[in-house]
């Protein structure tokens, strides 16, 4: 019998949720020996990336946002503890970094994106940050349990990064802690961003900004760093600007994952060039990319994975059955931002519509929290209905997607 | 059409805040001194924000042209730490 391979690259929240989503519905198909998924990926821990906020600003324990991917997986996937480094688009075939060799008949490219503070001259040894692991978010608390007073500058290094709100969150994390600790009359709290406004969709900003300002967190706009001097305790853009830092907590530069970018597949900054409706990798077929890995332009976030995950596991299913039913994702984003205080709003947008006006709840702080508690249950798709609800319209038939106004020659 | 002829075109149509100046800042963290970098947007915020960049940071805005559903931004970089 000629056997369906279906090879997923990358365990992360999309590869772990598209596995498990496709091990439910190929059941059938896998117990028979006609289809095989196999996922592969680099460590056995599966961190909760959000987390991260948690574990540098309120002291969360690391080991709660972790658990063990072979527990979060269904029956019926090959986890393979073996990363890809080379993908064969031509040859339809992946090369693990032992040297096995894998051949696809569908292939699921999810290698996330990479946090690299070295893009920046000084800004590894100059700088803390959330956004390259549990460990590295537990060395911002340790900083701030000696900071008795002085500047923390909130940096945004780079765009495209993961979790767009993490930074302004960070700033407003950092006003509670401060406050909580008593000095806040002794901490000024920079926030540099490129962006034109404290968040870069105006009605977000319109309701960030005001309340930056009335916690006196300071905004400088359009701050695009070019380097850091450490020992200087400062930072400079490309614009000409400087600001002197006691303590420096950045959003590192992003880029694609190095398999993407040793196999020459992706663009320049290493993300996939994919069809932002079908999430097909552009000029292939029964090849896939999702969430942070794409170089579509939307949040590099764990919301975004899950529901591109949901139309790529579909469209396989249609192409392994013949069904031939595609389906579009319509770019909905959902990113939670809490704003200090127990109290959050929700950034929401698709493609079509940009996010609208916001006020900030504590019914919003409950629904972020609430998420962190299903996570884990939610990753092997059990808790779809849900989401649907929740999400409202996702994704619609591929055939009826809308096209852009033609390109310029 | 500007005669102009651009070093790089930056096609961001299709694409809200802050798709468009964040493209526009990758541009200009590769360019000279001189460079003259051409961006295509149909988001109506393109044209404020990336006014107001230039502003700031002492760069050149030298066109905004209306074209037939998008608009097209001549931004030459005069101004850029070295």
């Amino acid at each position: 019998m000629e056997v369906v391979r279906i090879v997923i690259v990358g365990s992360g929240d999309g590869g772990t949720f598209t596995a498990n989503l496709l091990a439910s519905e190929l059941r059938q198909e896998i117990r028979g020996g006609s289809t095989s998924v196999q996922l592969l990926g680099e460590h056995l821990a599966h961190p909760f990336q959000p987390g991260n906020l948690d574990i540098a600003f309120k002291g969360a324990e690391p080991r709660k946002y972790v658990r063990d991917e072979t527990r979060l997986l269904r029956r019926g996937i090959e986890f393979i503890q073996d990363p890809a480094v080379k993908i064969d688009l031509d040859g339809r075939r992946v090369t693990t970094r032992s040297g096995r060799v894998l051949p696809y008949d569908h292939l699921v490219i999810a290698t996330g994106a990479v946090a690299d503070p070295s893009k920046v001259p000084g800004l590894a040894e100059g700088s803390l940050n959330f956004h390259t692991g549990p460990e590295d978010s537990r060395r911002v608390w340790e900083a701030l349990q000696g900071f008795g007073g002085g500047t923390v500058a909130v940096l945004i290094a780079g765009t495209p990064h993961k979790c767009p709100p993490a930074p302004n969150e960070a700033a407003f994390m950092l006003d509670d802690f401060f406050r909580k600790k008593g000095i806040r009359d002794r901490v000024k709290i920079r926030f540099l961003t490129p962006y034109p406004r404290a968040y870069p969709a105006e009605k977000v900003s319109n309701v960030v900004g005001p309340m930056f300002e009335k916690k006196g967190i300071e905004v400088n706009t359009f701050f695009n760093v070019d380097s850091v001097d450490p020992a200087k305790r400062k930072v400079y853009s490309m614009e000409g600007e400087e600001f002197e830092y006691d303590l420096l907590v950045a959003i590192p530069p992003h880029h694609g994952a190095d398999v993407i970018v040793d196999s020459g597949i992706g663009d320049a900054d290493g993300y996939v060039p994919t069809d932002k409706g079908t999430m097909k990798v552009k000029g292939q077929e029964g090849v896939y990319a999702i969430g942070d890995a794409t170089d579509i332009p939307v949040s590099k976030s764990g919301v975004v994975a899950h529901l591109q995950s949901v139309v790529v596991a579909h469209n396989i299913v249609s192409e392994v059955r013949g069904t031939h039913d595609e389906l579009a994702y319509n770019g909905r984003i959902n990113c939670p931002m809490e704003v200090g205080q127990h109290k959050a709003i929700f950034v929401s947008a698709t493609y079509e519509s940009p996010p609208e006006d916001q006020t900030p709840s504590t019914v919003k702080y409950i629904e972020k929290r609430s998420f962190a508690m299903i996570y884990w249950r939610a990753l092997n798709g059990s808790l779809e209905r849900v989401f649907d609800m929740f999400f409202g319209q996702t994704r619609f038939p591929a055939e009826a997607e809308q096209h852009l106004p033609p390109k310029a020659s | 059409m500007s005669a102009l002829q651009p070093h790089k075109v930056l096609d961001c149509r299709g694409s809200f805040c802050p798709g468009p100046i964040t493209e526009l800042f990758k541009a200009y963290r590769s360019a000279q001194l001189g460079d003259v970098i051409e961006l295509l947007a149909t988001d109506p915020a393109a044209k404020a924000d990336i006014t107001a960049w230039a502003q700031k940071s002492g760069n050149e805005v030298l066109d905004v042209v209306d074209e037939q559903g998008y608009i097209r931004i001549l931004v030459k970089v005069t101004k850029k730490r070295s």
